[in-house]
């Protein structure tokens, strides 16, 4: 008698380990390769803009939104280089992001972090459980419901009420005080922001041992001493990675903030006193998004090109000073 | 069982398609490719849906990326049609425009103020930054500082504005821009000393439309022009061998009275369509 063995025990599987690593790392790579390919398209596409300006380009100097009516007039007009208008000093779009994300991100932290605190440690195990779902919900909500949120209700709000008639009329010459402002852009972008930085810091707070915070407490040291000194030190670098992931949301975001922001090239005085959380602005994202009609037009596109390869770099960098500052905390730190 | 039902649904669907492609397999399937005018999508898009019930076999497909992008396209012959807001420049050679239909800009501001007609003058003093206060503008009866809204470059409503109101100069920089004529309507109901532009298609109850030079807006004054915020929305064609079904669609979009219905529901004003 001859047996015949099953067929399916003589043939290899059909994805063997090494086939599924060859093929995932052509993957991965093919991602890379993408990115890469990005990365030259913006920085090539950009060039002429920052070839004209040099490093004029990111200071200030005249009304960046008459150069950009400039770039783009020349640009319809002429057909070769040298017909074109190349100025652009876009310092107010550059301050006008620093500020809006700068305050987003510090307000959000603050709140993040003791809500995060809150949930992990705090609170009851049923509001918990409303808590989490929550959290993560707000925080997949797309940026357009919160820009709505902000024409609807906030900027009427700061328009009508905050700004007196008084304040209005002293710069009726140069800008307009109509609640469209960086208040109402900060506000709605802090609120757009904070779920992801809650719900990263409480991954963190949650994969504390919890063998660490129990020898503290069996010290004798209270819960809120002992979270505070072990839990949120230990977690240190999933603050890190959740406010790296937060300012990168916040810094490209642009339908929002192009919405709220008042969306003049004015950089926002902070020597206006009270007026300068009312003044309007408009960021680097939201630059793009308002002249996207004119990316067929030569000078304008390499302008828009070079905005988005500036914040292209500031979000490798900021992902690497993220990098760089978890590297000390790493010792008694959790991986995140 | 799920076969089975699945078979059912087949033949279902087989007896139910079977008559409409015999109808379809008379007119060859056609796709039309057109780009250009923002400010004209909404009304193309209607005028689209309504012609493919007429003519199944069409199929169009329209980019939004600008009136000037789309002539461009149309000199390269990247589009077999350019949707243009604004007349023919020295630029556009090689094309020729079609005037299709009428399109009103609207003027409004909160109900709050009283005023009823604006000249264009002083609608120009308003955007240029000169009037600053509703107390330079008689019959406002608020003392309030204006807050001026507008619409961002990327609009059709825009260049519109600057050559009809601001004789081609750009507005101040106290005029707040916004992403689109839905946002410049909300604006306006939200602030009392608001004032705002847009289409026709956008007037809200919410808002007060005001007669410009003591002219209103509306169906009849948009359609005869004399309602000084008038323009026609221009199909823009290659001069030389222009597609066929393309010229087809325009001359429908021209003439019939089912476009004419159309063109008035979806806020546009036709001009020389037949009336029934």
């Amino acid at each position: 008698m001859v047996s015949v063995a099953p067929h399916h025990e003589e043939r290899p599987p059909r994805w063997s380990d090494r086939r599924v690593g060859i093929l995932l790392g052509a993957l991965v790579c093919g991602v890379l390769v993408v990115i890469a390919g990005m990365l030259v398209v913006v920085l090539h596409r950009a060039w002429p803009s920052f070839q004209h300006n040099g490093l004029a380009w990111f200071g200030p100097g005249g009304d960046v939104d008459e150069q950009i009516r400039q770039i783009s007039l020349s640009g319809q007009s002429g057909t070769k280089d040298s017909d074109f208008t190349w100025t652009f000093h876009a310092w107010p779009l550059i301050w006008s992001t620093i500020l809006i994300t700068g305050g987003a991100v510090v307000i959000a932290f603050v709140t993040s972090l003791f809500v995060a605190v809150f949930a992990v440690e705090f609170a009851p195990p049923r509001m918990r459980a409303v808590l989490d779902p929550l959290i993560r919900l707000l925080a997949s909500v797309p940026s357009v419901v919160y820009g709505l949120i902000g024409v609807l209700v906030i900027t009427p709000f700061i328009g009508n009420h905050l700004i007196s008639e008084g304040q209005k009329a002293s710069v009726a010459f140069q800008i307009p005080l109509t609640g469209f402002s960086l208040l109402a852009a900060v506000l709605i972008l802090t609120v757009m922001i904070a779920p992801l930085m809650i719900a990263i810091f409480s991954e963190g707070l949650r994969s504390v041992p919890q063998t660490w915070l129990e020898g503290s407490l069996a010290l004798g040291v209270n819960r809120w001493r002992t979270f505070w000194k072990i839990a949120v030190r230990t977690a240190r670098p999933a603050l890190v990675a959740g406010t790296v992931l937060a300012t990168a949301r916040a810094l490209g975001e642009a339908v929002m903030l192009a919405m709220v922001s008042g969306s003049v090239g004015f950089a926002p005085n902070p020597l206006d006193g009270l007026l300068f959380f009312v003044e309007p602005s408009r960021p680097l994202a939201a630059t793009i998004i308002s002249n996207s009609e004119d990316l067929s037009n030569p000078p304008m596109s390499s302008t828009l090109f070079a905005i988005a390869s500036v914040l292209l770099v500031s979000a490798a960098l900021l992902s690497l000073a993220g990098h760089l500052a978890k590297q000390p905390m790493k010792k008694y730190g959790v991986r995140s | 069982m799920k076969p089975r039902t699945l078979a059912a649904l087949a033949v279902t669907a087989t007896l139910a398609v079977v008559p409409s492609q015999a109808s379809a397999a008379k007119a060859k399937k056609v796709t039309l490719i057109g780009s250009g005018s923002v400010a004209a999508q909404p009304y193309f898009l209607s005028l689209f849906k309504a012609y493919r019930t007429e003519h199944p076999n069409v199929r169009f497909v329209y980019t939004a990326n600008g009136g000037n992008v789309g002539v461009k396209d149309v000199q390269q012959g990247k589009s077999q049609f350019a949707g243009q807001a604004r007349t023919p420049l020295p630029s556009d050679a090689g094309t020729t425009y079609v005037k299709g239909f009428l399109d009103g800009m609207v003027v409004a501001t909160n109900p709050a103020n009283k005023l009823t007609s604006i000249g264009l003058p002083q609608l120009k003093d308003i955007y240029s930054g000169v009037a600053t206060n509703w107390s330079s503008v008689a019959g406002s009866g608020l003392t309030s500082t204006i807050s001026a809204f507008g619409r961002d470059s990327n609009g059709g409503q825009y260049q519109f504005f600057n050559t009809a109101v601001l004789g081609g100069a750009a507005p101040a920089s106290r005029v707040t821009p916004f992403l689109s004529d839905g946002l410049v309507a909300n604006a306006v109901a939200k602030d009392q000393a608001a004032i705002g532009y847009h289409g026709l298609a956008w007037v809200t109850k919410k808002e007060r439309v005001l007669k410009i030079n003591g002219i209103a807006p509306s169906a009849k004054t948009i359609g005869n022009q004399t309602y000084p915020l008038t323009r026609f929305i221009f199909f823009v064609l290659p001069t030389t061998n222009p597609n066929k079904n393309v010229q087809k669609f325009v001359d429908w979009v021209r003439t019939s009275a089912a476009a004419g219905k159309v063109l008035t529901k979806s806020g546009a004003v036709p001009a020389f369509n037949k009336k029934k």
